[in-house]
């Protein structure tokens, strides 16, 4: 295939994509990147498009705000026009995101041959909305690119061995990504420079059924502060969340920043003592930097950073979250365990694409 | 269970019962459904415990393709029509969503129920999940393994995230087994279809049967045609009257074995309307034998069925019905999602080109007989009820 069309939406997405692109380039694939509004985010300025070297979209459909079907809803519909318009090859989405499940529905409907990067992710938690659309992506997908084995193993379990598909273990991107911007960030970032602390624990919270929730929220607070004691924590904190925060007269005592780039959280990663995350992606950044990660959430979809003892789940448990900061700190991982491939999944990924016949 | 309320929205219809009432939002949307949703809809009258709220999507909206179905076969007026129309797959699945959300929101229910492989079945589950309301699907596990058609994708997208299934055969159990469904998720309780056959057969046998042609002057009466036989006709898959080619050549045909035996033609608009574009309307009208007419309600269409020697088409429904009532049907197509009618039933997979020898053989008393499958009793509903007053 000579001419694919991409959908994005949230900002990791962008940074995943940026590393896939770079490799269609490199074998001569034209790609034409829709970006579906999803996020909207000030840090997605065209700074952001410059410094991270990211394709800009030839399309913004510019749906954000909705509730879930609504927003998915009016993702297939837009996205069905430019398809239809543009007429690619085959439709390629990340990860589990509204953009990609409504990216996946709308061209499997038009017979357009569906590629999932990041396919068989399993949390086993159909509470989340992410897991809907890793469940109906990977459905509806023609070609998946699966970053461990443990993701091909979660789709044999499935069946996807009996199906028309073909199920490819690329690697992860962010791997890749994370690589190409690790030679970039001390260049590019003053942070640690700025917060002048020599040693720190960076953690991030964002995910909606933390911030949404003021119990829980009060308990990662607390848990954070109390750890803050020991050693500072750097929050960088969505003004949203830290108005959540203040409404609830909930105190925070930890080092509060606002939301940070992509080259200033690799070089907090990278400076870090660990990881306290409710992050998917921030979990294997973490691993990627060897730093020991806690995770605030019940499941994860990457199980082999828990099964390497790489990370912890502690889910809001305040309590817990306090004792394993403690219990971490003394666990010796084997961080050049290869997870993740070696940072070739663009270029792997590029390659099959190529070599696929024309539909 | 979702935390949702559960009596707070609604009054308990049956006073000093202690037992918590259960809310299901039954789904319907195009043509196929409704005979899918009749039968539930009735047998829930009996069981003031679970409260139906009917969700017409409104994708099939004229009274040809809706409101004259609901009237024959006695559905409530829906609580909630959505009124999406016509419009692309994607635009409709937009719509759907959209309004649906909205109707979960506000009613709250405790269960979702789809039937079928329609766009609306597959927005309305989506939606469901994402609000963490249960859903259930019935016809669940048909597959015809081609993603060319776009019920498949629709079955696919619909099987992968709902939470109990109702399957109308024991081979939709194994698909489903094989794609990880646990199987206590799983209840075979047979077919819907049936039990709106087999609820109006005898009302249907006091249909007219004098229908108007549409491509010529003139009548045909089905009373005159009974004695000798006729073969009942639907077509209107893309893949057969969307191109020229293979439409030119299904008229040939149907003309040719219209020589041996009468043909009844309720068309398709779609399919009417490309036999105009394609300038076949006079080839097809030479036929003196084929009998085009516009498509029927569902009470003549079975009665017109049921005392057909035999079907030639290639749609779903049609393969069920002809199994029960044990008639040939030849269904020109290359897979079904429904292989039970073949395995066990009278239905036959065949090519364009041996649809001419199939119908010969048909004619001279050789046509495929079969058995009824396991649960096509017409008592499917009464199954799927008392199952979800447990879950």
């Amino acid at each position: 295939m000579n001419r694919i069309l991409t959908i994005v939406g949230a900002r990791p997405q962008f940074v995943k994509a940026a590393a896939v692109s770079r490799s269609l380039k490199l074998h001569g694939i034209e790609e034409i990147l829709v970006h579906t509004g999803q996020h909207y985010d000030a840090n997605m300025s065209e700074v952001f498009f410059g410094e991270m070297e990211i394709p800009k979209p030839a399309y913004n459909l510019d749906i954000h705000g909705l509730n879930h079907g609504a927003m998915t809803g009016r993702m297939i519909e837009g996205i069905e026009t430019i398809l239809l318009n543009e007429k690619p090859e085959a439709l390629m989405v990340f990860g589990d995101t509204n953009s990609t499940l409504a990216g996946a529905l709308a061209a499997s409907k038009l017979h357009i041959p569906v590629i999932h990067v990041e396919a068989g992710l399993r949390s086993f938690n159909r509470q989340m909305p992410e897991e809907i659309n890793r469940i109906l992506t990977d459905r509806i997908s023609d070609i998946l690119f699966c970053p461990t084995d443990t993701a091909i193993q979660n789709l044999e379990n499935e069946g996807f061995r009996h199906f028309p598909v073909q199920l490819i273990k690329s690697g992860d991107v962010m791997l890749d990504a994370a690589l190409f911007y690790a030679k970039k960030a001390a260049a590019k970032s003053t942070i640690i420079e700025d917060l002048t602390l020599k040693e720190f624990v960076l953690a991030t919270i964002h995910r909606q059924e933390n911030t949404d929730d003021v119990q829980k929220l009060r308990q990662l607070i607390e848990g954070l502060n109390e750890i803050n004691r020991k050693t500072p924590v750097v929050l960088p904190l969505h003004p949203r969340t830290r108005a959540i925060l203040q409404q609830n007269g909930i105190e925070l005592q930890c080092r509060v920043i606002d939301p940070v780039g992509y080259f200033d959280m690799i070089r907090l990663l990278q400076q870090c003592q660990l990881v306290v995350t409710d992050s998917g992606g921030v979990q294997k950044e973490a691993f990627f930097f060897g730093k020991q990660c806690i995770t605030l959430r019940e499941q994860t979809e990457w199980t082999e950073l828990v099964a390497g003892r790489f990370n912890t789940l502690v889910g809001t448990d305040k309590a817990l979250l306090i004792k394993t900061f403690d219990e971490v700190q003394a666990i010796a991982a084997d961080f050049s365990a290869n997870l993740y491939g070696q940072g070739d999944a663009s270029d792997i990924i590029a390659r099959t694409i190529r070599n696929v016949q024309k539909q | 269970m979702t935390n949702h309320t559960k009596a707070d929205s609604f009054s308990p219809l049956v006073e000093g019962q202690g037992e918590a009432l259960k809310k299901i939002i039954l789904v319907c949307g195009a043509r196929p459904n409704f005979m899918k949703i009749a039968p539930l809809m009735h047998e829930l009258k009996n069981h003031p415990q679970l409260k139906a709220v009917l969700v017409h999507t409104g994708q099939h909206y004229d009274t040809q393709m809706s409101g004259r179905f609901f009237d024959e076969l006695g559905i409530p007026a829906p609580n909630i029509n959505l009124e999406v129309g016509s419009a692309s797959h994607a635009q409709q699945t937009a719509r759907i969503m959209t309004g649906f959300e909205k109707v979960c929101l506000d009613e709250k229910p405790d269960f979702v129920l789809v039937v079928g492989d329609v766009n609306s079945t597959a927005a309305c589950v989506l939606v469901a999940a994402k609000l963490n309301i249960k859903t259930i699907h019935y016809e669940a596990g048909l597959r015809s393994n081609d993603r060319t058609m776009p019920e498949e994708i629709n079955r696919l997208v619909t099987d992968s995230i709902s939470d109990y299934f109702f399957t109308t055969s024991a081979d939709a159990d194994e698909n489903l087994l094989k794609e990880n469904v646990a199987p206590e998720k799983i209840f075979m309780v047979g077919n819907l279809m049936i039990d709106t056959l087999e609820a109006n057969l005898a009302k249907a046998a006091g249909s007219p049967q004098v229908f108007g042609l549409i491509n010529k002057p003139g009548r045909i009466d089905i009373n005159g045609l009974s004695a000798s036989g006729y073969g009942v006709m639907t077509f209107h898959r893309p893949s057969n009257v969307d191109e020229k080619a293979s439409l030119e050549r299904l008229v040939t045909i149907w003309g040719a074995v219209s020589q041996q035996i009468p043909l009844v033609f309720p068309i398709h608009p779609r399919t009417y309307k490309n036999i105009q574009q394609f300038g076949l309307l006079e080839t097809i009208t030479s036929f003196p034998n084929l009998y085009l007419i516009e498509p029927l309600g569902y009470l003549e269409f079975i009665h017109l069925v049921s005392r057909a020697k035999f079907a030639l088409t290639d749609s779903g429904g049609i393969q069920e019905e002809t199994t029960h009532l044990n008639i040939p049907c030849l269904t020109v197509r290359p897979n079904t999602e429904r292989p039970v009618t073949v395995w066990e039933g009278s239905n036959k997979l065949i090519k364009i080109g041996d649809i001419e020898a199939e119908a010969a053989a048909i004619v001279r008393g050789e046509g495929k007989t079969g058995n009824n499958p396991k649960y096509w009793d017409g008592k499917t509903a009464q199954r799927i009820v008392t199952i979800l007053e447990t879950l």
